[in-house]
């Protein structure tokens, strides 16, 4: 429960405009709070007076939170490949590991995985735990799911952390459930508390506009999907020595009820925008669908790939694997140029964390130079052309 | 059939924004929507409910203003609507929440599917469809982009991956999380504007359904937000001069270490 202290507040109204929720509003002098209060504290924050508090519950007995130790990485393998993100996985994973002083371990699901194993030690890992079956060749979330839960219950690290994949996404909540344990979405900060060697996880919410920092106090594991390219992997060393535990599947643990008919690589979306350094994103102002061949032009020459905003996957013009934004994806890449895009909110969104930001745009008040680092204010027919020849010229001096 | 639909009422993101001033969130007359994503899990299982028979549920946890977002619904062909709403609710994380609805679905009664939103833009966790799916112990599929063919007994779909997407096979009971692609929601028609006025919305509490008061709300969230605070501002715009090609050697110059 929110508590207002009535003797200290002084009914300034800060935290009334400081609501994210609308939630809490100043009436005869002193704040109240309504039904839309989410218990973020934000309002508590900016309280001078300190006439805010969030009043804890009590909690039962917290679990003997001492008995997990270790942090774990899940290393996504599909297709006869590990994710790029698992990788990076584990550099953040080590960094914690060695703050903690326990090891790092990953966890290898999938079938016919080679020397993955040894990668993923090369890459930073102590031990991996190797579950390889050909009943496993395709994901499903509850074969996988079970696997992992198994492990975790088996072995309790204090620390679980997955790709924010498609994959990660869809059965890393399910894992997080089964075990009771807290799960954070989509973090792009990781670090360890120096009080009480807790978590803090770090993440953006409200497409981008806010961060929040969560820790799970009272659960073990404490559980985070990580944003691909937003942690740093590890140089490969092949010296590096570390064990490999194979652990066999229980018949019950493949057992699924979701069939997989087939499993199919589209063409097009072969590129993970998300995994990709450079895009080039496209809008409206590409005019038809055609425009989008200038577009793979231009992210041909940088070794990028093509992201799009959704008016232009709505109007067909390109596939909504494409699309960037609050209902497409969130990309973080570390150039993203942006032409003919006006650079809505929903839009903005999903590519305001890019390290660089280039607008191309004939409105010199479209809102996506709000954003850019770099702005061409001309038509993008004319810029982009020019672009690639200048791009080439450079390439040769 | 009998379908139900968990729908979250969002605030709209065009309102919520950083006071670049004083850095705290601006939120003059934010308004309240249903989470798009939602509206597509609705849409589906209407069309469902038209292929099939049967009757559609929508399901909200929230304040009592998110019957504003379930009288939406049912203006899109839902007919029923269940409110879960206490005080005692305040401060859930995904945990909690799906701990709420699963409690909910079980005073709703049986069903053959369940839908989800893939996520709520507020949040973008996509925890709570396949939290509230291992709770109720039925299988689930995330991001579906597409049924393919529906029968009384269960489902082909596509599901959305990185790389692609996978074609899955399932029978009732079971959950899916949708993504946009899955359909164009349809615009509420006049029949459906009048029975979203008059449609009673059965509103149950924290009582009513059973809820442990350790499981729900703040205490029965295992994680907890320590800080909010605004993203790192990004640097100032550069502004390049001359004619448009000295300005296109200026951008080429400065993306150097991207080249
Ligand atoms: C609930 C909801 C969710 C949404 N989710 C998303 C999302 O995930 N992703 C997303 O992208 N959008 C999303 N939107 C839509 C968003 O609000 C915008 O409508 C969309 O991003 C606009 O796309 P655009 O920039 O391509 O088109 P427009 O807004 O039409 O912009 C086109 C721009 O191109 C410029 N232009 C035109 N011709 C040229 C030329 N020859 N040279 C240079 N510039 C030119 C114009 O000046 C204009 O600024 C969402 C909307 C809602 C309501
Ligand atoms: N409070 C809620 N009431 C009803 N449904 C919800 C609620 N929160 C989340 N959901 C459902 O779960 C999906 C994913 O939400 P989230 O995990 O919060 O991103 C949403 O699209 C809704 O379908």
């Amino acid at each position: 429960m929110l508590i207002i202290d009535k003797e200290l507040c002084i009914g300034c109204g800060i935290c009334e405009s400081a609501c994210p929720f609308g939630a809490i509003a100043v009436a005869d002098g002193c704040a109240v709070v309504g039904d839309g209060c989410t218990l973020c504290g934000t309002c508590v924050e900016t309280c001078d007076p300190g006439a805010l508090k969030i009043e804890e519950a009590e909690k039962s007995a917290p679990l003997d939170l001492a008995s997990w130790s270790g942090v774990w990485v899940y290393g996504e393998f599909r297709r006869g490949a590990l994710a790029p993100v698992s990788l990076e996985l584990l550099g953040i994973g080590r960094r914690l590991a060695d703050t903690r002083k326990v090891p790092l371990s990953a966890v290898l699901i999938g079938s016919e995985t080679g020397d993955t194993a040894r990668q993923l030690i090369a890459h930073g890992a102590d031990t991996v735990y190797r579950i390889d079956d050909p009943a496993l060749a395709h994901f499903t979330d509850e074969a996988y799911g079970a696997i992992m839960t198994s492990l975790i219950q088996k072995n309790k690290p204090e620390i679980v952390l997955a790709g924010a994949t498609a994959i990660g996404r869809s059965f890393i909540p399910g894992v997080a459930t089964s075990l009771g344990a807290g799960l954070t979405a989509d973090c792009t900060q990781l670090a360890i508390r120096e009080e009480d060697g807790a978590l803090l996880q770090t993440r953006p919410a409200f497409g981008g506009n806010i961060m929040a920092t969560i820790v799970c106090p009272n659960s073990r594991p404490q559980m985070s999907t990580v944003r691909p390219k937003v942690m740093q992997a590890l140089v490969f060393d092949a010296e590096r020595q570390g064990n490999i535990v194979d652990v066999k599947p229980t018949p019950e643990q493949l057992a699924t009820r979701v069939r997989v008919i087939e499993s199919v690589v589209s063409e097009e979306d072969n590129v993970n925008i998300q995994e990709s350094d450079i895009l080039v994103a496209g809008g409206r102002g590409l005019d038809n669908a055609k425009g989008f061949t200038l577009m793979r032009e231009l992210a041909a020459s940088l070794g990028g790939a093509v992201a799009a905003t959704r008016a232009v996957v709505d109007a067909g013009w390109i596939g909504y694997p494409h699309q960037v934004g609050q209902t497409g994806k969130t990309v973080a890449p570390k150039l993203y140029i942006a032409c003919g895009i006006s650079g809505a909110v929903q839009h903005v969104a999903g590519m305001q964390s890019a390290e660089t930001i280039v607008a191309i745009n004939r409105d010199k008040d479209a809102p996506i130079f709000d954003v850019a680092d770099f702005g061409l204010v001309g038509d993008l027919f004319e810029i982009v052309p020019k672009l690639l020849t200048k791009i080439e010229e450079h390439r040769k001096s | 059939m009998k379908i139900i639909v968990c729908i979250k009422q969002v605030p709209d993101a065009k309102d919520v924004r950083l006071d670049p001033k004083t850095n705290t969130l601006a939120r003059e007359g934010v308004q309240s929507i249903m989470n798009p994503y939602d509206q597509h899990a609705v849409e589906e299982a209407v069309r469902l409910k038209e292929l099939l028979g049967g009757e559609v549920t929508v399901l909200s946890m929230g304040p009592p203003q998110a019957e504003k977002v379930l009288r939406q619904a049912i203006s899109c062909g839902a007919d029923h609507a269940v409110l879960v709403s206490d005080r005692a609710f305040a401060g859930a994380d995904t945990w909690a929440t799906s701990y709420t609805l699963a409690k909910a679905v079980n005073v709703i009664g049986a069903f053959d599917l369940l839908l989800c939103g893939k996520q709520a833009i507020d949040g973008d966790t996509a925890q709570v469809g396949p939290g509230l799916a291992m709770r109720l112990q039925i299988p689930y599929v995330t991001c579906v982009q597409k049924v393919r063919k529906a029968t009384d007994t269960g489902l082909v779909l596509e599901r959305m991956m990185d790389d692609g997407y996978d074609v899955l096979a399932l029978d009732y009971p079971a959950l899916l999380t949708v993504v946009k692609d899955i359909n164009e929601p349809r615009v509420p028609s006049l029949k459906g504007k009048m029975r979203a006025k008059k449609v009673e919305i059965r509103k149950l509490t924290a009582a009513d359904i059973g809820a442990d008061p350790a499981c729900i709300g703040l205490p029965g969230s295992p994680t907890q937000v320590v800080k909010v605070f605004p993203p790192e501002a990004r640097c100032k715009r550069a502004v390049f001069t001359g004619s448009l090609d000295d300005q296109i050697g200026q951008l080429v110059d400065s993306l150097q270490s991207y080249l």
